[in-house]
Formats: C-alpha cells, sequence, structure tokens
C-alpha cells in the first residue's frame, strides 16, 4: 500500500493522492514504539474534550500492550504511516481499527476506526483522508459492511472531517460520572 | 506638543528615571514604582477621573439647542438615515474611537475585570488626545465569552469612526479581532497586537541596517509567544523573513510541529499553531539557549526578569547580535548586562534606557491616519507602512546603536506616521477620503496641534487645576 497507488475516488470527490507522500502500511510489532507516543498524543488530544476522557496514568504501558495485542488480532487492523525523504522509516502517522460483530443488525460487521492521528506537518494534504480510505478497505476485506468512526462528541474538527466524507451520527454515546 | 514624555500610562512602564537608578535598577525600580502608584492613587482621587466631555460648539444660549438639539437636528438625523456615510461629516464619529477592554489582561494585572480596568482606558484615552487628536471614549464592557464581547462590540460600532481593543488576554484576543475586523467596515486595531509588533519592527529594521543585515537572511528567535510576538512573528513573514529562519520559544520551549502540546495548540491557539508549522526549520528542539545558538536577532516579549536571558545566551548567538529585551517593568536581561556579553544594538521597553520601542510611538498616528483616510480597516500593509515609516525617521535623524527609533520628545514624527498610514489606506483602496500626502500631512498636523493647545488652555484657565502635591493630598484625608 503506497500513497503515491492509485485506488480510487473518494466519496464525492476527485482521486486523492497526497501532497505529502507517505508510504502506508500494516503495522509490525517493530513499530509499537514509534507508535506509542501517537497513540498518546491523540489519547491527549481527546482529553482536552472532555474530562471523562481524561488520560490514565499508566495510559503508557496500556498502549504498548493495546497495540501489541491488536497486531496479533486478526479482527483488527493498525495501519503505520511512514514519511518519505528525510522521514523515511519514520513513523508519522497512523490508523487503528477492529471489526465488530452487530447481532441485531444489518449489516453484521462494522469496521469500527478507533484511532488516526498524523503528525501535524503531514495534515492538511488529504493524508488523513488516504488513511481513512485504506482504513476502509481493509475493514471491508475483514467482512465489515459498514465503517464507524469513534471520537469524541465535542471534536468539531472530527465531526466535519467525517461529515464531509459522508459520515452521520447513528448512535450516542451519553455518559455521567458515577 | 508633547513635553511631558514620560512612560505612557497604558502599559506600566516606570517613569523616566535618572542614569544612577540603572545600577541597581531590580530595587530601585520596585521602589519607584510604588512610590507612583501612590501619587497616582492621590492624583486620581483628586482630578476624579482623567478625560472628560467638552462642548465642540459654541452655545451663546439656550436658543442655540435648537440647532444643536431638537427641532433642527431633526434634520441632520433625516439626511443620515438617508446616507449613513453622512455620519462621519455631520458628527464627531469621523474622530471618535472606543477603547474596548474587558479586563481579562490589565498591564501585568492579569484578569483585574473591566470595572477595575477603567483607570487604564482613561489613561489611555488621555494619550489618544494628546498625541493624536483622537477623541477616545474608555469603555470596559462584562463580558464573559469571546462572542458575547464581539456581539458587545459590533452593537456600539455605529457611534465610532474606529475600535481601540485593549487589554484582552491571549489567545482569545486574536479570534476577537480576526472576527470583528471581519464584521465592521471601521478599523479595528488590537493594540497589544498591532501597537508592541509595528513598534518592534520598525526598531527592528533600523537594527538589521546597523549591522548590515536584511530580514530575508536573518535568523531570529522570539522569545515569549502572546500577543506581540505572534504579530511581530506574522509581519516578519509578511516583510520576506525566511519561516525556517525563525523560531518561537515560549515557557515549555522551542515551539515546533511536533513538540507535545501541538494538538492542544491547534484547538486553543491555532495562530500560535500555524507558526508552530511554519517555523523552526531543521526541527530545533530545547530550550532558549538551544534556539539562540547563531542566531542574529533576539526579540524577547516574555516575563519581566532580568535573568530570564543570561550573558552565555547572548554569547552563543551570532556576531554582533541583536537584542530586544521588551519585558515591562524588568527587561529579560539588562542592557549593560547584554552589551557586556556582546549585544551590538540593545532596545527595551523603557524610556530610561536608549532605543525604547514603545507602542505610544504607533496608536497615536496609526488612529489619526486611518481616521483622516476613513479607512475601512487596518489590514497588516497599514501595520508595516507605519512601522517603517517610524523607522524611516529615526534613520533620517542618524543611526546609531543607541539611536535605532524615535524617541517619544520627537513629537514631529507623528503626523508623518499619520500621513503614511493614510497613503497606505489610499494605495491600498480601502480609504473612504483619498488625500493627497501632504493634505493628510496638514490634517494630522493641526488635529494633534489643536488638541495639544486644548489640553494647555485648559491649564491656562485654571478650567484644569495645576497638579497638586500628593503631600497636601495625602494630608486632607480623603479615600
Amino acid at each position: 500500500m503506497s500513497a503515491s497507488s492509485e485506488t480510487g475516488a473518494s466519496p464525492g470527490g476527485p482521486s486523492e493522492t497526497p501532497a505529502i507522500p507517505i508510504h502506508l502500511r500494516p503495522a509490525r510489532a517493530a513499530d509499537v514504539p514509534a507508535l506509542v507516543p501517537l497513540l498518546l498524543r491523540l489519547k491527549r488530544l481527546n482529553e482536552e474534550f472532555d474530562p471523562l476522557l481524561k488520560v490514565r496514568e499508566d495510559a503508557e504501558s496500556q498502549a504498548k500492550s493495546v497495540l501489541a495485542a491488536q497486531l496479533d488480532d486478526p479482527k483488527s487492523v493498525v495501519l503505520a504511516a511512514e514519511g518519505v525523504g528525510a522521514d523515511k522509516d519514520k513513523v508519522v502517522g497512523f490508523v487503528r481499527a477492529v471489526v465488530r460483530e452487530r447481532p441485531f443488525y444489518t449489516p453484521e460487521y462494522e469496521g469500527v476506526i478507533t484511532d488516526i492521528y498524523l503528525l501535524p506537518l503531514y495534515r492538511r494534504h488529504g493524508v488523513g483522508e488516504y488513511l481513512l480510505k485504506e482504513a476502509s478497505n481493509a475493514l471491508k476485506a475483514k467482512g465489515a459492511g459498514v465503517v464507524v468512526a469513534e471520537f469524541p462528541a465535542q471534536n468539531e474538527i472530527a465531526i466535519r472531517f467525517y461529515a464531509k466524507r459522508g459520515f452521520r451520527p447513528i448512535q450516542l454515546l451519553h455518559a455521567r460520572p458515577l | 506638543m508633547a513635553e511631558s514624555t514620560a512612560a505612557p500610562v497604558d502599559d506600566g512602564r516606570p517613569a523616566r528615571r535618572g542614569a544612577r537608578a540603572r545600577r541597581s535598577a531590580g530595587t530601585r525600580g520596585e521602589g519607584q514604582t510604588k512610590a507612583l502608584g501612590r501619587r497616582a492613587v492621590a492624583l486620581s482621587g483628586f482630578y476624579q477621573g482623567k478625560v472628560e466631555t467638552v462642548p465642540k460648539v459654541p452655545v451663546r444660549s439656550l436658543r442655540d439647542f435648537a440647532l444643536w438639539y431638537t427641532p433642527g437636528v431633526a434634520e441632520v438625523s433625516r439626511r443620515i438615515q438617508a446616507d449613513p456615510e453622512l455620519a462621519f461629516d455631520l458628527t464627531g464619529r469621523w474622530n471618535t474611537i472606543a477603547i474596548v477592554t474587558d479586563g481579562s489582561r490589565v498591564l501585568g494585572l492579569g484578569d483585574i475585570g473591566p470595572q477595575a480596568a477603567l483607570p487604564v482606558m482613561e489613561g489611555k484615552a488621555l494619550l489618544f488626545k494628546w498625541l493624536g487628536g483622537v477623541d477616545a471614549v474608555p469603555l470596559p464592557v462584562s463580558a464573559k465569552t469571546p462572542d458575547e464581547f464581539v456581539r458587545v462590540v459590533e452593537s456600539l460600532a455605529p457611534a465610532f469612526g474606529g475600535i481601540n481593543l485593549e487589554d484582552i488576554a491571549s489567545p482569545k484576543c486574536f479570534g476577537i479581532l480576526e472576527t470583528l475586523q471581519q464584521r465592521l467596515t471601521i478599523p479595528v486595531w488590537h493594540d497589544d497586537q498591532l501597537g508592541t509588533a509595528a513598534a518592534t519592527i520598525a526598531g527592528l529594521l533600523n537594527a538589521l541596517t546597523l549591522t548590515h543585515r536584511s530580514v530575508a537572511t536573518t535568523r531570529t528567535v522570539l522569545l515569549g509567544a502572546g500577543a506581540a510576538n505572534l504579530v511581530t512573528a506574522r509581519l516578519l513573514l509578511a516583510l520576506g523573513h525566511d519561516p525556517t529562519r525563525l523560531t518561537l520559544v515560549d515557557q515549555h520551549g522551542i515551539l515546533d510541529a511536533e513538540r507535545d502540546d501541538v494538538d492542544e495548540l491547534m484547538l486553543r491557539n491555532p495562530w500560535k499553531y500555524r507558526l508552530a508549522l511554519r517555523t523552526n526549520g531543521g526541527g530545533r528542539q530545547g530550550d532558549l539557549a538551544a534556539a539562540l545558538v547563531g542566531a542574529d536577532v533576539l526579540l524577547a516579549a516574555s516575563t519581566p526578569n532580568p535573568n530570564t536571558v543570561r550573558p552565555e545566551h547572548i554569547r552563543a548567538m551570532a556576531r554582533d547580535p541583536i537584542v530586544f529585551a521588551l519585558a515591562n517593568p524588568v527587561p529579560e536581561i539588562w542592557p549593560e548586562v547584554a552589551r557586556e556579553a556582546g549585544a551590538a544594538i540593545v532596545a527595551t521597553g523603557r524610556s530610561d534606557f536608549p532605543n525604547q520601542v514603545n507602542n505610544s510611538l504607533i496608536f497615536p498616528a496609526v488612529f489619526r491616519g486611518v481616521l483622516d483616510a476613513r479607512a475601512r480597516a487596518i489590514p497588516d500593509e497599514i501595520v508595516i507602512a507605519a512601522a517603517k515609516e517610524l523607522a524611516r525617521h529615526a534613520a533620517d535623524k542618524g543611526l546609531s546603536p543607541a539611536h535605532i527609533l524615535p524617541t517619544m520628545e520627537e513629537v514631529e514624527v507623528f503626523p508623518h506616521l499619520a500621513a503614511a498610514v493614510g497613503d497606505a489606506a489610499v494605495a491600498l483602496g480601502i480609504a473612504g477620503r483619498r488625500r493627497t500626502h501632504d493634505e493628510f500631512l496638514e490634517r494630522a498636523r493641526a488635529i494633534m496641534g489643536r488638541s495639544a493647545r486644548l489640553v494647555r488652555a485648559l491649564a491656562r484657565a485654571r478650567l484644569t487645576p495645576a497638579m497638586p502635591s500628593v503631600k497636601s493630598l495625602e494630608g486632607r484625608n480623603e479615600p
């Protein structure tokens, strides 16, 4: 999977090739040390939106074990985005997703994107869209009939990002502390 | 005009002090500031306000009110209703601005609220009148959110020819200014951003000339990423500074696209976030010391502490470095310490050292200029035009390491600055009144001159009581 290979049109728009090229590939165990700080950055960003998303003290070791487990899980998709040029071999972003069964609805399986993160310099160049598309394809290959994005309710940037790409809210998660 | 050019009231600088005070300026400065504070309280109690409304028309008898008020005034209103632009000809709107604050970041006092901000806004209004001939109305407002603040200012706009935002906390000041600039058709200015940045740029341009540098090839470090420095960075980029040779440093160190807090900045301070992505080419990381290695210029606008910048930091800079230490009332490094460490040119925010970077050099003339041009906005081009004109006047008098900016005594600069601003508005096509350079200049001289004469005439006529001694006031046993 490479950004320069043509992989089809995004919904409602022309086909996208990221202006800053990246190389996207399935993450490997050796990527975990590079993925952990990116995952933590995303969770700390989520923390900004809601106190109920406060990052745990042990988040770092959690990130390590969760990622390691997911890499071996056939229901999971973890893609690592590598930079090119000076950033070659550097992981500059990732997407993490999992296929879940929907026992009462059709389609029977949903692919849930739990994380998409890119380092700031790689944003706004169509790379995020490319990550979304590749993750969707991988989830579809694993049997998902619908792709779902999970993010903080107050994250307006994510709301706009997904809305532009044909996503709409189907279920809400309302919370109160106990 | 301005005989007394001691410390501008607007930013807490201590008054002019003798050279003797410099050596131990730290402790002495505190004592001096305290003494000034006591006098200010006593005199505020005596005068009970610094500006008042004074008639501009003759009143021979009550009968004149048939003209100034009803019934005659109704026709004036009808004319304005038919042609709103006439408000600028038939009322004082052409020369009246509002000084609006929410009191969220007043001087070095922090969030003291609108009521306590009033004396500061009064002082600013006095400066506007005295230096720029501008009728400025102090308007602290209770507005909790930026949206609420914007709505309040929008609804005030019909009464004013311009808006001066004052002492609003960063970063909300950026969004407020941007939104108001988009929505209003009168010029909106935030002095803590634009005034300070323009004065900084003016001094810097001359300092670069003196040390045979150019903006395009200079490596610059900005210490402090608040209202002033974020705009200084923006203006530098507009002037052709290479973004990769620009490095911002704040309390967390070098601002970089991959710094840990960069996502938080994206949400809370997109202005700083954008600079984080563009600047610091080569991805330097670390603290101020790391940023300054090999740098040509340091522009510090951070916290008042003379040990913020160390001599070894200066020694690590390029040859003949330029150091602006602009924190008030105490600079980030004392000028003599910076010079001993090799700084070729040093500027501070204080009037008792050479090269005072003072926003009072900028804002009165900028408003004189935009009001006389009836400019619909104050884009960065105007800010830069003002900075360049200020720099040119210092250069005309001869540049030296101790003279890169005009002093507040050089009052002849103000009308020229106003004319340059007027010219820029005309050239940009945003002037409602297209005047020639000489017309702008003469008009500014006349209005500014009248204002100074007015203040003196009021004093001569004893309508403004002579300034009493503080001792006599404190003996009076009043609050």
